[in-house]
């Protein structure tokens, strides 16, 4: 099991993405390896004043969603923890967005479409730096 | 704006996302010019564009091949397009399409910074979709789920 820490407990993680479809895959891919899903926001604003109080290993963030954009929520988690995990995914991943991303201290970005052993791969390889 | 230069960025996203999303291979047809309006198959992704440029993709299809792309997506069946995930599931294979699409035309030419609108789904029966004043470019495209459609009407916003 990829998703379990040294000590047996689950690697947790927090998914955002304004598509349900989304979050769903996220789930179906990290679940199965042991990764425990313990919050999930559909926005960025959402996903802000969630992190406050789950604090995860890792968070999944889409860039475009309505309200506040998955590029503000992230800064706005770097602020608060600047050592907070965060892979961006998007369907929208020119020069532009990936020069924003990694200024804002992204740690990783994966476009979409992506394969449920492509998901897990980067989620360890980010929480394994 | 020459739209049938872009078209092969939409046709080639199409294939990749079906083949990296659904496990479906797709085979294109030729780039027409389909005029101001299309009549729908039954099942009509809108994803708006602005920003450089300004106008809409379509990804079109039939009921049946809509529940067949679900059902490939998230692993379960459903009945009627008028389910919640089915809609969705249509909109986010739009919105991936789209978005690899406008990612390769922002990398061909800087400064465009082409942006997304939220997908719009539409389901329904001998549906008339109209662009006014808008010239669509579209590709008929064969998939094994079914036949679906794209099409691109566009022309240069103003930022």
């Amino acid at each position: 099991m990829k998703g379990l820490k040294a000590d047996g407990s689950p690697y947790q993680v927090m998914s955002v993405d304004d598509s349900p479809i989304t979050r769903k895959m996220i789930k179906k891919a990290l679940e199965p390896e042991g990764f425990a899903i313990i919050g999930e926001a559909g926005n960025g604003k959402e996903a802000v004043e969630l992190y406050a109080k789950i604090k995860p290993d890792i968070i999944t963030m889409d860039v475009t969603m309505p309200i506040m954009d998955g590029l503000d929520a992230a800064l706005a988690i770097k602020k608060i923890n600047p050592a907070q995990k965060i892979i961006m995914l998007s369907a929208m991943s020119d020069n532009d967005i990936l020069a924003d991303a990694h200024a804002r201290g992204i740690d990783d970005f994966c476009s979409k479409p992506f394969k449920p052993e492509e998901i897990v791969s980067r989620v360890l390889e980010v929480l394994q730096r | 704006m020459d739209l049938n230069r872009h078209m092969p960025i939409f046709i080639k996203a199409t294939v990749n996302v079906f083949k990296e999303m659904l496990d479906l291979s797709v085979s294109s047809g030729q780039v027409e010019n389909e005029g101001e309006g299309f009549i729908s198959q039954g099942f009509t992704v809108m994803v708006g564009f602005c920003g450089g440029w300004r106008g809409w993709f379509f990804l079109d299809m039939s009921q049946a091949t809509a529940l067949k792309l679900t059902e490939i997506l998230i692993g379960e069946q459903y009945a009627t397009v008028a389910e919640e995930e089915v809609l969705l599931s249509g909109a986010e294979i739009g919105n991936i399409i789209s978005g690899n699409a406008i990612t390769g035309v922002n990398n061909s030419q800087p400064g465009l910074n082409i942006r997304l609108t939220p997908p719009s789904v539409f389901a329904g029966e001998e549906m008339s979709l109209y662009n006014v004043r808008l010239n669509a470019h579209s590709v008929i495209m064969q998939t094994e789920a079914g036949v679906i459609k794209i099409n691109v009407v566009a022309e240069e916003g103003k930022g």
